[in-house]
């Protein structure tokens, strides 16, 4: 736990550095929330601005997760990885690291979202809710991230990966939920959307905002993160002895 | 216990035997594994750490098998790679507290302060890594490596690419770790700096060691001068009393022969009677470059070598 912390503290050090990252991390969110949420002339619900919040809070966990495996990447190829597998600290918690740092960095940037979506005319939720949110985004993130660094693992090749977060991010956006309701989609679309993973992290967060605990969703997303979180572990292993 | 033991350790990428059977006993010295590009150095060291499995044959480090007791393993060593990882972006200083703290150090700052001042690097501790220079970034790797005071350390061509001064100094630092009782498992290319600062050498080529022990007991294997001579076209072999053809680098050729001053003249008329284009010659003590040539020649020629050592015999009486 201590090795997850510290490699954890590591990349926080050397992302806060970087920045350009942490300012575009930041508002490039928000700059997309005020952007569809109040300039798009769009109304299909009565408050677009609630209907489109999670939408936003579950893209931006998405293109934060989708990134951990490229930091596993760059650890490998500048050697840092080799250095710290020599280690004797336990090897699965660089793996560990990479995802949590990753997801709560995710969820940094969705409070900002959640902030100014308030700010800028939302309904506000009881902590309560907020809080099953948050938990939700964390399951989400997890998920994404432990995936990426799965396929990261499996491609073993930096400009395969980004080819591959590139040719997954935006269609896995588009196909969802996020910006319609099922109803006013074309059939097919609705169908994608109905089994796309994000559009099931946005209906959760959807159903809390109407008063509602989505139990299954949660569990359900629980279970595909565990499951996720089990390959990374066996890809990571493989590839490490 | 032995610090570093293997036995028969052999690794194939496919059908390439990068290691072939290597059989190590390293004990409290400085070992140096010395090789062109390619021989296998960098898989050796590899193994030893675990960070890859072996085809074949066993290791074992401070008495621990590489593939059965790892976590051991990894405790009681440490390991700076071939190629520099530094967090640019950090400094000095934070670079090492995160070592110190992945080892889980008592007291991590103190043990910082203290090895910073060991390595010379105190005065620009607080400064990002990005403008250290290359034996600076060295020095601060081999701080992190100390943190958690191993019994063995392996250094993968800690001076490549450095400057002279700053790789003398990088062998300063190396020889006062071993003083202190740290094996050292040292892999570099550069033969002088092994001659100079190893205990005992092994020369890998093509995955085999061809030749092991100290620099001095090597360079007993050659007569006492050498003489290398730059030949262009093609060479035509000679043989004169006296004079032992070594090996041959590009265009350069080595001879052995106990006086080299008068081997000079005979050697010079005999490969230009042969038909040599000889461009210059020289003279010097044995060196481990000429070892090196010497059991490349020696892998190459199994029957000729023993043949030249018989000769070599007869020759010192
Ligand atoms: N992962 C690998 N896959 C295939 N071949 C490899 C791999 N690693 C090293 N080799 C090959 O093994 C040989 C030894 O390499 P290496 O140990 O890196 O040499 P050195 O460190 O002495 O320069 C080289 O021919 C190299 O191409
Ligand atoms: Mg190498």
């Amino acid at each position: 736990m201590k090795g997850v912390l510290t490699y954890m503290h590591r990349d926080f050090i050397r992302w806060i550095r970087y920045r350009v990252g942490v300012v575009s991390a930041l508002v490039l969110p928000a700059a997309w929330l005020i952007f569809v949420g109040l300039a798009l002339p769009v109304q299909f619900t009565g408050n677009y601005l609630d209907f489109i919040t999670p939408g936003i809070l579950v893209m931006t966990i998405l293109t934060a997760g989708i990134s951990s495996g490229s930091l596993l990447m760059f650890d490998k190829i500048l050697g840092f990885l080799n250095k710290f597998l020599a280690m004797p600290v336990p090897r699965e918690s660089i793996l560990v690291s990479k995802i949590l740092f990753i997801t709560v960095r995710g969820i940094l940037q969705t409070t900002i979202i959640l902030i100014i979506a308030v700010l800028i005319g939302a309904t506000i939720l009881n902590p309560l809710q907020y809080g099953l949110i948050y938990l939700i985004l964390f399951l989400f993130g997890v998920f994404i991230a432990a995936f990426s660094t799965t396929v990261a693992l499996y491609l073993n090749d930096h400009d395969s990966f980004a080819a591959f977060t590139a040719m997954v991010t935006m269609p896995l956006f588009f196909t969802s939920s996020a910006l319609m309701p099922y109803d006013v989609m074309p059939e097919w679309l609705s169908m994608i959307a109905h089994v796309n993973p994000l559009s099931f992290a946005i209906d959760a967060i959807r159903e809390i905002g109407t008063g509602a605990i989505p139990i299954f969703p949660i569990a359900l997303l629980m279970l595909f993160a565990g499951v996720i979180l089990i390959l990374a572990g066996h890809m990571f292993r493989k590839l490490t002895v | 216990m032995t610090a570093i033991e293997t036995a028969d350790l052999t690794k194939e990428f496919g059908s390439l035997c990068a290691v072939d059977s290597l059989n190590l006993n390293i004990d409290g010295e400085i070992f140096g594994l010395l090789g062109p590009n390619g021989s296998g150095k960098t898989t050796t060291v590899l193994m030893l750490t675990t960070l890859i499995r072996q085809t074949r044959g066993s290791a074992s480090v401070c008495g621990y098998d590489t593939l059965k007791e790892p976590d051991k393993v990894r405790g009681c060593l440490s390991y700076v790679p071939q190629d520099m990882a530094v967090d640019t972006n950090l400094t000095g200083r934070e670079n090492m507290l995160i070592f110190a703290r992945l080892y889980g150090i008592d007291n991590p700052k103190d043990k910082v302060d203290e090895l910073l001042g060991v390595m010379d690097l105190s005065g620009r501790a607080d400064d990002l890594a990005k403008t250290y220079s290359g034996g600076m970034r060295r020095r601060l790797e081999l701080a992190e490596a100390l943190v958690h005071e191993p019994e063995v350390i392996f250094l993968d061509e800690p001076t490549l690419g450095l400057d002279v001064s700053a790789r003398k100094k990088i062998w300063q630092y190396i020889h006062n770790l071993n003083k202190k009782g740290m094996t050292i498992f040292v892999t570099t290319h550069y033969m002088d700096e092994a001659e100079k600062f190893c205990d005992r050498v092994g020369i890998i080529d093509n995955g085999k060691i061809t030749a092991l022990g100290s620099p001095a007991e090597l360079k007993a294997g050659l007569m006492s001068d050498v003489i290398t001579v730059r030949i262009e076209g093609e060479y035509h072999p000679v043989n004169k009393d006296g004079i032992l053809y070594v090996g041959n680098s590009g265009d350069e050729y080595s001879y052995t022969s106990e006086n080299g001053s008068e081997a000079l003249p005979v050697l010079a008329d005999a490969l230009k009677i042969s038909g040599n284009n000889v461009m210059a010659m020289s003279i010097h003590e044995p060196s481990l470059d000429d070892v090196f040539l010497q059991s490349v020649g020696k892998q190459e020629e199994e029957q000729g070598f023993e043949e030249w050592k018989y000769r070599l015999m007869l020759r010192r009486r």
